[in-house]
């Protein structure tokens, strides 16, 4: 029975997943001739097609750009929020702490339609920079719950030491609660990094420049107009995803952690 | 000044512009256009965009790029995109709602009296025009019409189109008995779901506006023909193939090119995606004549879209035109006509690919310009075409019909 | 100047509050402005109207209330079949095992994906003709249960609600592992003492230890629903047809039919009733917990 079940939701993940990759290497007319069977010619006409036509290494270079900036000025901002929600008194640490937690329960859809308009007055809409800043602000919430989780459990002994050496906040941010976080900050990195290379509404909303595209939306244009190539849109699925499949198959365990950190506490 | 007077200032300085930006409706967007040597030409075909490319190729005057995305967001999002002026310095916008959107937010320029004017049908460029002034021009010439594979028709004994409803459903039923799908309809993609309407309602409707006129108020989708038309999607519903509400376009087109299908209910540019899936049968367009022989008045349906613009709030108007000229010349429109088989509006254009030469009686046939476009209100349009599909999925005509006039009164 | 010990600890959250604030609350609080205009986004001309887009949105506005029940029945059917799924996977994976690692790791797998990349897989497994869901079912010989599913108008917001449950079900699995594994081996000790089986050590040991997690779980997955923008984009195309809508697509379908002060509204009635959910929630597992 135990074995049945698994079997069963095993096969529900893995057959889809599969016949998406095998379809990548079929031309339309032999997906839509066998659409289940192992390509029996398989071509790597798509991922040609998909690289070189659709700008996939421009659009990729743009999605890691706004994760290599995104992420790391959020981790340290959040951080340096929940180190001070740890180390205020009880009413200014609680009143900190409820400023972020009001943006936990309101998605970004119910605020998107004045930010939309505040960025296009600002000249920062379509742009990578827009989408990194709104990127920044709408995850803060999350990675402040988070690591403020962790620091708050941290004893306040730890810094005590530090203290009567003549050590003010900073030093004690940088040289204990940083080092001593870094499980958590790990954790909520990686929460991060799926979160922004996901996203597709800020791009859909923000982004008017082909060139300025990230990968979700490159992947929802891939859509066209008469005639949807399902094989086409098969690879670029595989492309879109590859990094992150890859990167959590070496890191499956601080993928595990991160996200479930972020669900935890988000 | 030391550093926390600066953090003081910056966040003072930051806070004020932010208050700025928020401060109410109204008013215009931060500008910047003109970024780059290259002209940005928008539009929403992305099947064409290798022949464009070789268009392109034989253009000297500027270096172009094609900003493509996909029709339905072109269609929801390309007026946002064209007044800031980063895309599309010469653009493409869809008849009706759209055109009309465009020319209110002032991103259209005037073209009339240009000399490219004068390359085109002056019949066939009138949805470009308001006001008296030529603000853009439709490029392409489709039929709304649905795609007939006429092997499979002459098989089933049938060797002339059908003159009324009835002969209509006596094709149907023969296709049938043949062990076809006898209509292939991407129920599921709301964008081509609702060409069929074009068909279904030019016969049915007492005027050529009658569409424009439901979002108006003057009609309603209860009045006895729009009941009609209801009906007869009603009566259409078993032709069609299993899980029609859910078929996808591609899905619909794979159904057709393979054989499996009669017809296929959405027009001539689909034309090019049942070749390149590697049908090689005949392909006539056939319309469902909705009324009695007598009372028809039109054999199908054309557009005349894909409406050439410069756009008013680019710093690249000059090269703009230049590309519209490019794109008007009988040479280039050919190129383009023959490599995407689809007719355009341009004179003198000599069609060498064979589908659209076999098309070709097409054009000097009775057909009325499509309706579907009359609409200006996307949530009034989505109402009226989600009726067919609700109907087509077993919903009773009535229902349907009552529920889409409740969204209209509340949208309109 | 100095109001309590630490105060310059407040310097620290000061750059986050600044972009936070003026990048998130001040447009939040902002959206109520252009609640009460009809500005379309893009004319310099607007009026005021008052609370009357409000009240439309509450009262006369068929698209918003079907995009509101869509969106609650998809939660529904969500929570619970995600919440029962992911406790199901868990038990079942709870002990550690090579087998039970592996598949653990394959039923997170989905998570990492995009949104996008998950729509565009379900688009073909729910595609009637050529899709993976109608051909399994021929082959089976249940032809019987073949449906339009996106298609099918009484049921196609389910369809995209198992899309969502085989996207985040192995999420939930993984928060209901860790709760599992915290509950103290002698408690099922005691209750095999006791003479309890396999249900009943579930039923009187696992199902009242792991309910902090259950209330995560369920707090997590109805924001998540709400949050479903993407996924039905990507299924249903944009703008999706009314049997697919839901709020957030609903504000987006409003905001391209250039009604930007009637989409506002809508963001406006749409946080509160993501409040009501959220108060409702605390108010049942209250109840439940006594």
């Amino acid at each position: 029975m135990r074995r049945a079940v698994l079997a069963l939701y095993a096969l529900l993940i893995a057959v889809p997943l599969v016949v998406i990759v095998g379809g990548s290497f079929k031309t339309t007319p032999e997906l839509f001739a066998s659409p289940f069977g192992p390509p029996s010619n398989p071509t790597l006409d798509n991922y040609v097609t998909v690289l070189t036509k659709q700008d996939m290494l421009r659009v990729l270079g743009n999605s890691l750009t706004v994760v290599a900036v995104s992420v790391p000025v959020t981790l340290l901002l959040g951080s340096l929020v929940a180190f001070a929600v740890a180390r205020l008194p009880r009413w200014p640490s609680r009143i900190l702490f409820a400023i972020f937690a009001i943006g936990l329960a309101v998605p970004a859809q119910a605020v998107m339609i004045p930010q939309y308009v505040q960025f296009d007055r600002l000249g920062l809409r379509d742009s990578l920079t827009g989408l990194i800043l709104v990127n920044i602000v709408v995850t803060l919430p999350i990675a402040v719950f988070i690591l403020a989780g962790f620091m708050r459990t941290l004893p306040a002994e730890l810094y005590e030491a530090a203290e009567l050496d003549g050590a003010g906040p900073w030093a004690c941010y940088r040289r204990i609660a940083v080092p001593v976080s870094y499980p958590s900050l790990a954790a909520t990195a990686i929460f991060l990094i799926v979160m922004h290379w996901n996203d597709l509404l800020y791009p859909l909303l923000f982004i008017d420049d082909p060139d300025k595209r990230t990968l979700p939306l490159a992947l929802l244009d891939f859509q066209g107009e008469y005639l949807t190539e399902y094989p086409l849109l098969f690879t670029g699925v595989v492309v879109a995803s590859l990094p992150m499949v890859l990167a959590y198959a070496f890191l499956q365990r601080h993928f595990v952690a991160g996200i479930t950190a972020g669900a935890v506490k988000g | 000044m030391n550093r926390r007077d600066l953090l003081r200032l910056a966040t003072g300085a930051s806070a004020a512009s932010l208050l700025a930006a928020c401060a109410g409706p109204g008013g215009d967007s931060a500008d910047k256009s003109g970024k780059s040597d290259t002209l940005s030409f928008a539009h929403w075909r992305a099947e064409d965009k290798e022949v464009f490319e070789k268009v392109i190729a034989g253009f000297t005057a500027a270096k172009v790029q094609q900003d493509i995305s996909p029709s339905n967001d072109y269609q929801s999002t390309a007026l946002q995109k064209l007044r800031g002026g980063s895309v599309g310095d010469a653009f493409t916008a869809f008849r009706g709602a759209q055109f009309l959107d465009l020319a209110g937010a002032g991103v259209w320029t005037d073209l009339t009296g240009q000399a490219l004017v004068q390359k085109y049908e002056p019949a066939l460029i009138t949805a470009g025009a308001r006001d008296g002034k030529q603000l853009g021009v439709p490029y392409q010439l489709v039929f709304n019409t649905p795609l007939a594979n006429t092997d499979l028709i002459s098989k089933a004994g049938v060797n002339a189109a059908p003159k009324d409803w009835d002969g209509f459903l006596s094709l149907l039923d023969k296709l049938k008995s043949q062990g076809v799908t006898p209509i292939a309809w991407p129920g599921g993609d709301a964008a081509n779901a609702g060409q069929l309407l074009n068909v279904m309602v030019v016969n049915n409707a007492p005027s050529d506006d009658a569409l424009g006129k439901i979002e108006t108020g003057e009609h309603r989708v209860t009045d006895d023909w729009f009941l009609t038309v209801l009906k007869q999607y009603q009566q259409l519903a078993p032709y069609f193939q299993t899980g029609a509400t859910g078929t996808s376009s591609d899905a619909a087109v794979a159904l057709f090119a393979q054989g499996k299908a009669g017809l296929l209910a959405t027009g001539s540019f689909q034309v090019a995606g049942v070749r390149k899936l590697g049908a090689t049968f005949p392909i006539d367009l056939l319309a469902p004549i909705t009324t009695t022989a007598d009372k028809a008045k039109y054999e199908g349906v054309f557009n005349a879209t894909f409406i050439l613009g410069v756009n008013a709030k680019s710093g690249k108007q000059d090269a703009a035109r230049a590309w519209l000229e490019h794109l008007s010349d009988p040479a280039v429109a050919g190129v383009y006509a023959n490599g995407t088989a689809q007719h355009v509006t341009v004179k003198g254009v000599e069609y060498t690919n064979a589908d659209l030469k076999a098309l070709a009686p097409w054009l000097s046939r009775k057909t009325a310009l499509a309706p579907r476009f009359q609409f200006s209100n996307l949530d009034v349009r989505g109402a009226v075409e989600n009726a067919t599909v609700q109907v087509a999925g077993g919903k009773s005509p009535e229902e349907a019909a009552e529920a889409a006039q409740k969204v209209i009164d509340q949208k309109k | 100047m100095i109001f309590f010990k630490n105060w310059r600890l407040l310097l620290f959250a000061a750059p986050a509050l600044a972009l936070y604030g003026g990048f998130f609350l001040l447009p939040a609080v902002q959206g109520l402005r252009y609640a009460t205009t009809d500005w379309d986004g893009y004319s310099p001309a607007f009026t005021d109207v008052g609370l009357s887009n409000l009240t439309d949105v509450v009262s006369d506005d068929d698209l918003f209330r079907n995009a509101l029940t869509n969106n609650l029945k998809f939660l529904l059917v969500v929570v619970l079949g995600q919440t029962a799924l992911a406790l199901l996977l868990a038990v079942l994976l709870a002990a550690r095992s090579r087998a039970s690692t592996a598949l653990r790791a394959l039923f997170f797998l989905p998570t990492v994906l995009s949104s996008v990349s998950v729509a565009f897989i379900w688009k073909f497994v729910y595609d009637p003709n050529f899709g993976l869901a109608n051909s399994l079912l021929g082959a089976a010989g249940l032809d019987r249960f073949q449906s339009a599913y996106l298609g099918d108008e009484a049921t196609a917001i389910l369809w995209v609600a198992v899309a969502q449950i085989w996207f985040h079900a192995g999420q939930m699995m993984v928060i209901y592992i860790a709760g599992i594994n915290q509950i103290p081996e002698e408690l099922y000790d005691a209750a095999k003492t006791d003479g309890a089986g396999r249900w009943q050590q579930f039923r009187h040991v696992t199902w009242p230890m792991v309910a902090p997690a259950t209330a995560l779980v369920i707090a997590y997955t109805s924001l998540q629903s709400f949050k479903a923008f993407d996924l039905i984009l990507g299924l249903a195309g944009n703008p999706p047809r009314s049997s697919l809508d839901v709020l957030s697509t609903r504000i987006y379908t409003t905001f391209t039919n250039s009604q930007l002060g009637y989409a506002a509204a809508e963001s406006v009635i749409f946080m509160v009733a993501i409040a009501a959910v959220t108060l409702l929630q605390n108010r049942a597992a209250r109840m439940v917990h006594g």
